[in-house]
């Protein structure tokens, strides 16, 4: 039982690392000369490795770009409220019973990342030829994942005898 | 490869760390470094206090040669970095960092200073400017032998006022009606005679035409939105039980088969289940 714990509790930190990096870090988007998004843009002017912090230009659609970034805060703060549920129900808990709360907490936070991902992927850069999505971007994939898989886990998962 | 030059020139990794900030209209905002506001001779004195407030009541508490020994050694360490801190007689200016206004209004730049010294007549303020991306800069505020001389020759002519208080330290002034060629560095000079040796501080102006996309409204309305949802759910669900634990309100199977919510009084029935 201990083992199982401490593999989910690992997953469900991986999962918030994921998150909270995908929606800090500016590099959703890549070009040759800069990495951009969800709150600013790092260009770098003439080649002479000076990067410069800029403002995302007024051509975005501002209210798709605050939509993303709300969605994206939200999903953290969701998988942050699963953890503490997590262990609230970890002591509370009778034996037998599944964690459905931390389960559906866990499930809404991949519902607001997958919901940011989407708008993010549809909306922005579609016709852009040259350019690359970011590490930013992927992770928040992988964040979507894990949390799906987290919250799944806690689902089925049920109390035992420790 | 393209790709690779671009690795090679010190790509993404080297970002964050060696970045230029650029204020709201895309202008560089250079970082100089601050001024210090910890003045040397105030440290060690604070220092020594510590120490001494510390140690001294736990040493006290014991008694015997050696703790006698160790309260002598540390008043002494004390008195010494008392003693020994220099009293610097640099004169220390502050202004802002940065200002943003809006095209057409005004703005007042402050500056004031700090000296050992008390404030002479002879207190001096210096004000000059240097528009983005000159070199030179021209004076154009100065304060001397109790009056103040503005600009009438040069790009702030009629437009300059000065609202400062040299008798409480303070030399500020404002500037009216701001244009986009406002956009530079103010810098302030103050001499506080004898004390005349000090770095000048400058401070920012950044003029732009409307207020800054208010950033994030929507971003905090949906998330306002949703945890408020949140928290709306969690109470209700508490309410509800608290509500059905004390039978206010009652699930019941009516007699015609049909479910429904009745509210009731003190009286409680026996038929029927109740969730």
């Amino acid at each position: 039982m201990l083992k199982a714990l401490s593999g989910i509790c690992f997953l469900h930190l991986t999962t918030i690392f994921f998150l909270f990096w995908a929606t800090i870090d500016d590099a959703w988007w890549f070009t040759r000369n800069q990495y951009t998004d969800l709150w600013g843009r790092w260009v770098m002017e003439n080649n002479d490795d000076v990067w410069v912090y800029m403002d995302i230009p007024t051509s975005y659609r501002r209210d798709y770009l605050q939509a993303v970034q709300a969605f994206a805060v939200l999903s953290c703060l969701f998988a942050v409220f699963s953890l503490s549920m997590f262990v609230y129900q970890l002591f509370t808990l009778g034996k037998g019973q599944r964690f459905t709360y931390s389960g559906v907490l866990q499930l809404i936070s991949c519902f607001c990342i997958m919901v940011a991902l989407s708008v993010y992927t549809d909306h922005f850069h579609r016709d852009e030829k040259n350019g690359w999505y970011g590490w930013s971007y992927i992770m928040a994939w992988f964040g979507w994942l894990l949390t799906l898989l987290t919250g799944v886990i806690y689902i089925i998962l049920r109390k035992r005898v420790d | 490869m393209e790709e690779e030059e671009w690795n090679n020139k010190g790509g993404p990794g080297a970002g964050p760390g060696s970045g230029v900030w650029l204020g709201i209209n895309g202008y560089p905002a250079p970082r100089a470094p601050r001024p210090h506001s910890l003045h040397s001779s105030v440290s060690p004195a604070l220092l020594s206090s510590l120490i001494l407030l510390v140690s001294a009541p736990a040493l006290a508490a014991r008694r015997g040669r050696q703790t006698e020994a160790m309260l002598t050694l540390l008043v002494l360490t004390a008195a010494v970095l008392l003693g020994a801190a220099p009293r610097s007689d640099a004169i220390v200016i502050y202004t802002g960092w940065e200002r943003h206004a809006l095209v057409g209004s005004d703005v007042r730049l402050s500056c004031s200073f700090f000296s050992w010294r008390w404030t002479s007549e002879d207190v001096t303020f210096s004000w000059s400017y240097r528009p983005d991306g000159a070199r030179d800069s021209i004076s154009i505020f100065h304060y001397t032998g109790g009056a103040p001389y503005v600009d009438n020759k040069g790009p702030f002519r009629e437009r300059l006022e000065f609202v400062g208080n040299p008798a409480r330290r303070d030399g500020s002034i404002l500037i009216r009606n701001l244009d986009f060629n406002d956009n530079g560095t103010f810098t302030c000079d103050a001499k506080n005679p004898p004390d005349i040796v000090g770095r000048p501080s400058s401070v920012r102006l950044l003029v732009f035409e409307k207020v800054p996309i208010q950033a994030g409204v929507i971003t905090g309305a949906i998330i306002g939105v949703v945890l408020g949802l949140l928290i709306l759910v969690v109470a209700i669900y508490y309410l509800m039980r608290f509500l059905v634990a004390r039978r206010v309100f009652n699930l019941s199977v009516s007699k015609h088969g049909k479910k429904g919510k009745g509210k009731e009084g003190s009286q409680q029935r026996q038929a029927g289940p109740s969730k």
